[in-house]
């Protein structure tokens, strides 16, 4: 337990060693010995022209007089919960914004597709026969020329088979 | 856990009523507030009992501590204004007119202004406990001497020390535990000898 106390004094202990710990130091008559000592050894070495005899005994029999203190229990608590809402609402918003976006994503997509499947029907339907020409004899300034022409093709050899 | 988040666990268990919490703060600070406070307050028991009244003060005063600062910045706050309270009332004024700040009560090391604590029962011991902490310091070997010297007079971490020594912070823990009990065995005979005050 020394070694604990040791690191425990230098704040090198885990949290969770730490509770226990001073529990132990609090109750145990040795430990508590142990603990004036490291920290007196500590004090020599850091101002050794200063160093007066243990005045916790006086300060404790001052505090016997004294009613116990009770913090509101807020203080920690409030702490806390505090750390825990503004986590809790830091990710509640990053949610939300994830979901704004993956929306706004899907609300431009449909019309796009909603637009291009009513579209290709009505305009093949449309079509009037006398524009048939109109269109052969301009396709290749319509943005269909892009791909290469060979779709525009297919697509009039298609008409000229619905003739027959 | 740092030494600051140790001192808020003590400091929260004090304010769930718990008294001995507050004793362990007491046995840490106790020498480091009496030396600030004998800044102020020359006379050796005047400033012993200055010091005190700053715990008590303290202690008074924990419920509404809320830890945005230190611990110890807090304790500092108090012991000052616990000196200069204690001087205005015997009408004397603080000896310095140089502001103190938070920052000072993290690193408060300054030794030119300070007079030795030598209430006539209390010199010879300080004495003793002082050559006996420093001689068996001289003794230690030298990897447990400079582990111990570096964390307590230059105030470095575990993880700082295992770099300048280049060793595991494991080594670190060991090495400063070992020269710490091997002082307190020659340290504690001294302070089983002393009448009536703890040490």
């Amino acid at each position: 337990m020394k070694t604990e106390i040791s690191a425990l004094m230098d704040g090198e202990l885990f949290e969770d060693e730490t509770e226990g710990l001073l529990d132990r130091v609090k109750r145990d008559t040795a430990a508590h010995k142990d603990w004036e000592v490291y920290h007196l050894i500590g004090d020599v070495l850091r101002q050794p022209e200063y160093i007066h005899c243990d005045l916790s005994a006086k300060v404790r029999e001052c505090m016997r007089n004294e009613p116990t203190v009770l913090a509101p229990r807020g203080h920690a608590m409030k702490r806390k919960i505090r750390a825990i809402a503004l986590s809790a609402a830091a990710s509640v918003s990053a949610i939300g914004i994830v979901a704004w976006m993956s929306l706004q994503v899907g609300s431009e997509a449909m019309p796009q597709i909603a637009m291009q499947q009513p579209g290709a029907r009505p305009a093949s339907a449309q079509i009037q026969p006398k524009s048939n020409d109109y269109l052969m004899a301009h396709q290749e300034f319509s943005p269909s020329t892009d791909m290469s022409g060979g779709a525009s093709y297919i697509r009039t050899a298609a008409y000229s088979s619905d003739k027959k | 856990m740092s030494d600051r988040e140790v001192d808020q666990q003590l400091v929260e268990r004090v304010q769930r009523g718990d008294k001995h919490a507050f004793d362990l703060l007491v046995t840490k600070y106790q020498r480091k507030l009496g030396r600030l406070i004998s800044r102020f307050v020359r006379d050796p028991a005047e400033a012993e009992d200055v010091t005190q009244d700053a715990f008590i003060k303290a202690y008074r005063a924990l419920p509404g501590f809320r830890g945005e600062s230190a611990f110890y910045t807090w304790l500092y706050r108090i012991g000052i204004n616990t000196a200069k309270n204690h001087l205005l009332a015997n009408k004397r004024r603080a000896p310095t007119s140089t502001p103190f700040d938070n920052e000072e009560a993290e690193s408060f090391e300054d030794g030119g202004l300070l007079h030795e604590v030598s209430t006539p029962e209390n010199e010879l011991m300080s004495k003793q406990v002082v050559d006996v902490v420093q001689s068996s310091l001289q003794q230690l070997p030298e990897d447990l001497r400079s582990a111990l010297t570096l964390r307590e007079i230059e105030g470095l971490s575990y993880e700082e020390i295992a770099s300048v020594m280049n060793c595991p912070i494991g080594t670190v823990r060991s090495r400063i535990f070992r020269a710490r009990e091997a002082v307190a065995e020659n340290l504690r005979p001294l302070l089983e000898t002393s009448k009536g005050n703890r040490w």
